[in-house]
């Protein structure tokens, strides 16, 4: 061996492995060399790669001890794997490559002929193949850094993108694009899983690989597992893909996926999947960052919708506290949800529950009736620009407008036992109902009730075109109204005229809105209540005043009546007796009589004063109205027959009986039929009719009394049975009270016909006695 | 003839009474008061007797009371200004009760019944 080209060998070899010349062009030089220096007919240098399991290239590669050809090698032909055969000639030379970290493949020497290598050989040999390993190992580290330096780039990178927006669309193209340049992927697909329904949505994708049929079965695997996945495919038709789960803290936000690399073989290895899983990491936390800005920008959004409903809220219900009174205030609700900086609907209806009749009301309405009204409206609003607290000031200033819609429905009335009907069903189910009818009848639902309710042809619902009209179909909601714990009304709102669509929130506020005016109107019902019960209290007290004022005249008048009953009774007693001594002749004779007459007519005053001032006790027993009318009339007939009064009778048979005291009937029909005959003034006829009658499912007895007399002053008519009152020309005196007084005290109903100039007629109606009375008494 | 003792404390009814029963053909004593009546009773023997309610001394009903006591039949007519008590004293002791009235016809009849005069 010649120990200078020996040498000259080792010098090249230092020479190259220092050149900055590509390592292929590197090692093909001193593979040259070897070659020619050994006289070798081949010289190879077998990267790892190029190794076949099992085969003993591997095993030897395993044992890093380098193997020697010379001769018969005893090696088991069983363990060689055929296309190692080859390197099987007669003489050869394999040595390891090793580096520090790892074994970089094998020197091969082979030659046709046997041969052996001298110790020199050999060791020269093992100097090269440990060169060799240096050479490789150091193109190992430079390619290892710069690897490592180009995924540092690419994750800063990475970093500047995912942080130079919080604006999600943006941030998904920048990741995505970044991504594939480091990857140096033709294309990749992010996806983010939708809250709401749990899918995983493609929010951005390059290169059209979001239409491969396996990426979303794979996107969805990653995603449930949690796990990257990393799927190779050698050749063109099937694309090799990585996907990574976009994964931060315990939250999984969806996948990211790349697709072929660009490079050839387009296959993706450990390291880039590595890189991915720290990318995808990356996006997730800055995906986590824009998506908790995101929310925290429309929380704000939202607080401040909240703040401006609650200062809307706020007006409203200020204005609605200025006044009790029931109209205003549903006039001042109804305006409040149609203002556009109320709650902004069309139009407003309300209905109010109606317990007695257990029906719905159409209570008012407020809204534009034409959609040229409409606009008008619109256009003042939006030119005046007043704030709501000014529109609602003058409203509660102005009264309701008389609009059509308020007529219409005021008109409508439905029964709560329409249970079909959505007006019924906010009542009863005590919950807001927001009915979306499509524009054509097709689409219409079914909420016919059956009753010809009017609001069919304004409010979609299918009776309209039963009836034969041409019913606009169009979206409504219904609110319940609430007062304390139950439903009072129903208000219905809709956006006729722009046809905005009412979403959910917009009910949640009217049903906000709705249960401080539900409490208003509360307010404003116990107000009329009370008031009513207050104007009930003042009757009362001007009653109690009455009958103080009564008892007093009561215990006035008795004394005196007493104590003047005596001297008049002197009085017309002896001018009684002068008038019979007097002749008829004389004047006197005519003096007497006066006395005597108008000490009589004091004394029926007294009388009728004593006896209307008295609460006397009724001797309740069962009557004949009959008897008792015969009886007054033979009373009082020597009158009529001194005139020229005819008298008309008329009873039906079969009358029923009543509950009553014999004495004071009397006395009261005396009273009427003495007051009837004063007013025909001795000439006329007087009609007496009695009949029965029933009424509700009740009997009753009826007394009718008509004369022919002057009829009443219709300015008196209603002060016949006032005690105090009387007039210039009319002294009512006290036979009218006092029949009325006992008329009433037996619960009959006392009707006066009056017809001026022709006469009048008493209608006096008491309750029967029920039919087993009068059999009982028929048989006793 | 029948005797009528006329029971009054104002003078002027009991001269109307006495010369309007007289003219009627009644022997007519007066008494002012209850007690005067009381002890005219005896000696007078009256067929029937007016008898006010309101008077000094005694009253009516005092002496409605006392005459009972002694003269269970004897007629008694009742003459008040007062007419609430008509339907308690008819029913409880005397036999009529007559609401005074300048016209006296209503107690000359009342009168003429009781005794049987018709």
């Amino acid at each position: 061996m010649d120990t200078s080209s020996a040498y000259n060998l080792l010098t090249s070899l230092m020479d190259l492995s220092t050149s900055s010349l590509p390592l292929e062009n590197r090692l093909n030089q001193i593979l040259q060399s070897i070659s020619d220096y050994f006289h070798s007919d081949r010289c190879l240098l077998m990267k790892p790669d190029q190794l076949k399991a099992n085969g003993f290239l591997t095993r030897l590669a395993q044992e890093g001890n380098p193997l020697w050809g010379e001769g018969e090698m005893g090696l088991n032909e069983g363990q060689i794997l055929p296309e190692e055969k080859e390197l099987l000639l007669p003489g050869f030379a394999l040595l390891p490559l090793l580096g520090e970290t790892s074994f970089f493949g094998f020197l091969y020497l082979g030659f046709l002929k046997s041969r052996e290598f001298s110790s020199e050989e050999k060791d020269l040999l093992l100097l090269i193949a440990k060169e060799l390993g240096r050479i490789l190992q150091s193109e190992h580290y430079k390619k290892e850094a710069q690897r490592n330096l180009s995924e540092l780039t690419a994750l800063q990178e990475i970093g500047r993108a995912v942080t130079s927006t919080l604006n999600l669309e943006n941030l998904y193209e920048q990741i995505l694009t970044t991504g594939s340049k480091i990857l140096k992927a033709r294309g990749g697909v992010l996806r983010i899983e939708e809250k709401a329904t749990g899918e995983l949505k493609i929010k951005f994708s390059l290169g059209g690989y979001d239409q491969n049929p396996l990426d979303e079965k794979i996107a969805k695997r990653v995603f449930f597992t949690r796990t990257p996945l990393l799927l190779n495919h050698f050749g063109e038709e099937k694309a090799s893909i990585l996907c990574a789960p976009l994964l931060s803290g315990r939250e999984c936000y969806g996948t990211l996926t790349f697709y072929n690399k660009e490079t050839t073989p387009s296959t993706f290895d450990q390291r880039d999947s590595q890189l991915l899983v720290t990318m995808a990491h990356q996006t997730a936390c800055s995906i986590e960052n824009a998506l908790t800005h995101h929310e925290t920008s429309s929380l704000a959004q939202e607080f401040e919708k909240r703040a401006k409903q609650f200062s809307t809220l706020w007006e409203l219900n200020k204005a609605l506290l200025t006044t009790v009174n029931f109209e205003r205030i549903l006039h001042l609700m109804l305006t409040a949800i149609t203002l556009g900086d109320g709650l902004g609907f069309n139009r407003a209806m309300l209905f109010m529950l109606n317990e007695k009749e257990h029906t719905l009301d159409g209570t008012m309405a407020v809204g534009p009736d034409t959609p040229e009204e409409a606009g008008q409206i619109w256009n003042a609003l939006s030119q005046k620009k007043q704030p709501l607290s000014g529109l609602m000031a003058q409203l509660s200033n102005s009264s309701p407008n008389p609009s059509q819609l308020n007529s219409l429905v005021k008109g409508i009335r439905i029964p709560l036992e329409q249970e079909q009907c959505i007006l019924s069903r906010t009542v009863l189910e005590g919950r807001f109902f927001n009915i979306q009818f499509p524009r054509y009848e097709e689409g219409w639902i079914q909420t016919g009730c059956g009753g010809p309710c009017q609001l069919s042809s304004e409010i979609g619902c299918s009776m309209g075109a039963q009836l034969g009209r041409n019913p606009k179909a169009y979206s409504f909601s219904t609110v319940p109204l609430w007062g304390k714990g139950k439903v009072i009304g129903v208000i219905v709102v809709d956006n006729l005229y722009n046809q905005n669509p009412i979403t959910e929130e917009d009910l949640q506020f009217l049903s906000m809105f709705s249960n401080q005016a539900g409490l208003a109107i509360e307010n404003a019902i116990l107000y009329r209540n009370l008031e009513e019960l207050h104007q009930k209290l003042k009757e009362m007290q001007s009653h109690l005043i009455h009958h103080e004022k009564m008892s007093a005249l009561g215990e006035l008048s008795s004394t005196i009546a007493h104590e003047i009953r005596n001297p008049l009774v002197s009085i017309g007693g002896f001018a009684r007796r002068l008038y019979q001594c007097v002749p008829d002749e004389a004047p006197e004779k005519r003096y007497t009589q006066i006395i005597m007459t108008e000490v009589s007519r004091v004394e029926k005053i007294l009388g009728d004063l004593l006896n209307y001032t008295r609460d006397e006790p009724l001797t309740l027993r069962e009557v004949e109205l009959k008897d008792i009318l015969e009886e007054t009339l033979s009373m009082i007939s020597h009158k009529f027959s001194d005139g020229n009064i005819e008298v008309i009778k008329q009873y039906s048979e079969d009358l029923p009986r009543i509950r009553g005291d014999y004495h004071q009937l009397k006395h009261a029909f005396f009273n009427l039929i003495d007051n009837s005959y004063q007013a025909m003034r001795g000439e006329g006829t007087l009609s007496l009719r009695l009949y029965p009658l029933e009424q509700d499912g009740s009997s009753f007895i009826r007394v009718e009394l008509e004369d022919t007399g002057k009829g009443i002053d219709p300015e008196n008519l209603h002060n016949i049975f006032n005690p105090f009152y009387t007039t210039k020309d009319s002294n009512l005196g006290l036979g009218l009270p006092i029949f009325h007084k006992i008329i009433t005290s037996h619960q009959g109903q006392i009707e006066v016909d009056n017809r001026p100039g022709e006469g009048v007629t008493f209608i006096i109606t008491f309750p029967a006695l029920e039919a087993s009375h009068e059999k009982d008494i028929s048989r006793r | 003839m029948k005797k009528i003792l006329v029971v009054d404390d104002e003078e002027s009814i009991r001269f109307l009474y006495k010369e309007e029963l007289e003219e009627e053909g009644f022997i007519v004593e007066l008494a002012q008061n209850g007690k005067e009546a009381l002890d005219k009773l005896s000696y007078f023997k009256p067929d029937l007797i007016t008898l006010d309610i309101k008077m000094p001394v005694m009253d009516g009903i005092e002496a409605l009371k006392r005459i009972r006591e002694m003269e269970r039949h004897l007629p008694v007519v009742l003459c008040s200004a007062y007419g609430e008590y008509k339907q308690d004293l008819t029913t409880w002791a005397s036999d009529a009760y007559i609401v005074k009235c300048a016209d006296l016809t209503e107690l000359k009849m009342t009168i003429r019944r009781l005794l049987g005069i018709l």
